[in-house]
Parts: structure tokens; C-alpha cells; sequence
């Protein structure tokens, strides 16, 4: 009979077999990094930390673009108002303008 | 995904922020207040920054060339109505278009420094746009 094949030999070499990886110090924080991403997705905070430059970039745009057309658009309804009550103001003190009483 | 269009709200609120910030702060409401009412008292005070002094002056002013203005308008129309010569009635509105100016100006004087000549800058291309054919309150009918 073959020894090296025999079963109580497999049982033996199985039970003297001892795993021994290398210990990795990172590896409680690889853990928890892949925690939080998966948890990321969830949290809009996160994701905008994340996409901080981008995100930034598009909000000093809309500010910027948001002020712009908001300054153009009073001024140009103050304008407008403004010529309307001035003509009115001259019609009504123009002698040429006006109706018989 | 939700997380874009969370941004995307975020980013499209700021600039809706920025435009109501920036609008009211280049609005002028008492201006658009007398133009609504057309109250133009009410916007020669506000645009022009007139104390209580200088518009009850000007508010006099008013008053006195509003019966000066009567007597042009009077005179004109009666023109008009006995389809006198054209030279005539062109003489009449003269005296009316000089009248007005000199009108403006007394009350550009007594506003403020430097609100007077803007006052004069607005109204006075107003008397020299003026044309006969379709303005809203003619009466031409002989």
C-alpha cells in the first residue's frame, strides 16, 4: 500500500497544514475605504467632496450667470418703466398733444 | 445618479438665488410703482430725489403751467377746427414747444445739483420727438 496516498496520510498533512499569510497593517483601512464606498452613492456630501472641483465650477457659473441676467433684466425694466412714465409725463403737459376739454 | 441631479438642483438654485439677489438689488420699485399708477409726481420726487421743499416748488410749478399749457391747447385747436393756415398753427405750436422747455427748465432748476441737467437730458428729447400722426390723444377733427 502506498503511504503517501493513503488516507490517515492526507488526514495528517491537512491537520499539520497551517495557513500563514502575510500580515497587511493596511488592511483594516482598505476595509473601511471599501465601506464607504459603498455607502458613497447614498451620501450627497460625500459625492460632492468627491466632484468638488466640478461641482464648484458649475455653482460659480450659475452665480455668476444668475447675477448677470438678474442685473440686465431689472435694469432693463427700470429703463422701460422709466420711459414710459417720462413720455407720459411731457404728453401730458404738451399743448399739442391735447384734448378739448 | 440621484446624486447628478441633486447637484444639478443645487447649482440651478444658487443661480436662481443669484438672479432674485441681483434683481432686486437693480430694481428701483418706487419708479415702477409710479409708472404703474402713472403718477409721474410721484416719479419726478423718487427718480430725482427731491426734498418735501423742492417738490411742493415744483408741484406749484406745475399747477401754474398747467393753465398756461390750457391756453396753448385751446388756441391750438381752435386753429385746427378753422383749418387755419398751416404756418399758423405751426407758429402756435412753437410757442407752445418753448413754452414747455422753458417749463422744463425752471424745474430742472430747482433740483438738485447735477439731477437737473439729468431730468432735462430725459424730457427734453420728448418735446422734439413729438409728431402729429398717431399720438394717442390728438383730436385733429375740423
Amino acid at each position: 500500500m502506498d503511504h503517501e496516498n493513503s488516507p490517515d496520510s492526507l488526514s495528517r498533512t491537512l491537520a499539520d497544514w497551517q495557513v500563514q499569510p502575510p500580515r497587511s497593517p493596511q488592511f483594516r483601512a482598505a476595509v473601511w475605504a471599501r465601506l464607504e464606498q459603498v455607502r458613497r452613492p447614498a451620501d450627497w456630501p460625500a459625492f460632492a467632496r468627491a466632484h468638488a472641483r466640478a461641482l464648484g465650477g458649475a455653482l460659480a457659473l450659475a452665480l455668476v450667470i444668475g447675477a448677470w441676467v438678474g442685473r440686465e433684466q431689472a435694469r432693463a425694466r427700470v429703463e422701460a418703466d422709466r420711459a414710459l412714465i417720462a413720455s407720459a409725463y411731457v404728453h401730458d403737459m404738451d399743448a399739442r398733444l391735447m384734448r378739448l376739454p | 445618479m440621484r446624486n447628478w441631479w441633486l447637484s444639478l438642483l443645487v447649482v440651478l438654485a444658487a443661480g436662481a438665488a443669484s438672479f432674485g439677489v441681483f434683481y432686486a438689488l437693480n430694481d428701483d420699485a418706487e419708479l415702477r410703482r409710479a409708472a404703474r399708477d402713472g403718477d409721474a409726481m410721484a416719479w419726478l420726487r423718487a427718480e430725482f430725489h427731491l426734498s418735501d421743499e423742492q417738490f411742493a416748488a415744483i408741484r406749484q410749478l406745475h399747477d401754474d403751467y398747467a393753465l398756461v399749457c390750457t391756453r396753448h391747447c385751446r388756441a391750438i385747436i381752435n386753429a385746427r377746427q378753422r383749418q387755419a393756415p398751416a404756418g399758423e398753427i405751426a407758429t402756435l405750436e412753437q410757442v407752445c414747444v418753448d413754452a414747455m422747455t422753458e417749463h422744463f427748465r425752471r424745474v430742472a432748476s430747482l433740483m438738485p445739483a447735477g439731477e437737473g441737467e439729468r431730468y432735462l437730458a430725459i424730457v427734453l428729447p420728448r418735446i422734439a420727438n413729438y409728431e402729429h400722426v398717431g399720438a394717442p390723444s390728438v383730436q385733429v377733427t375740423p
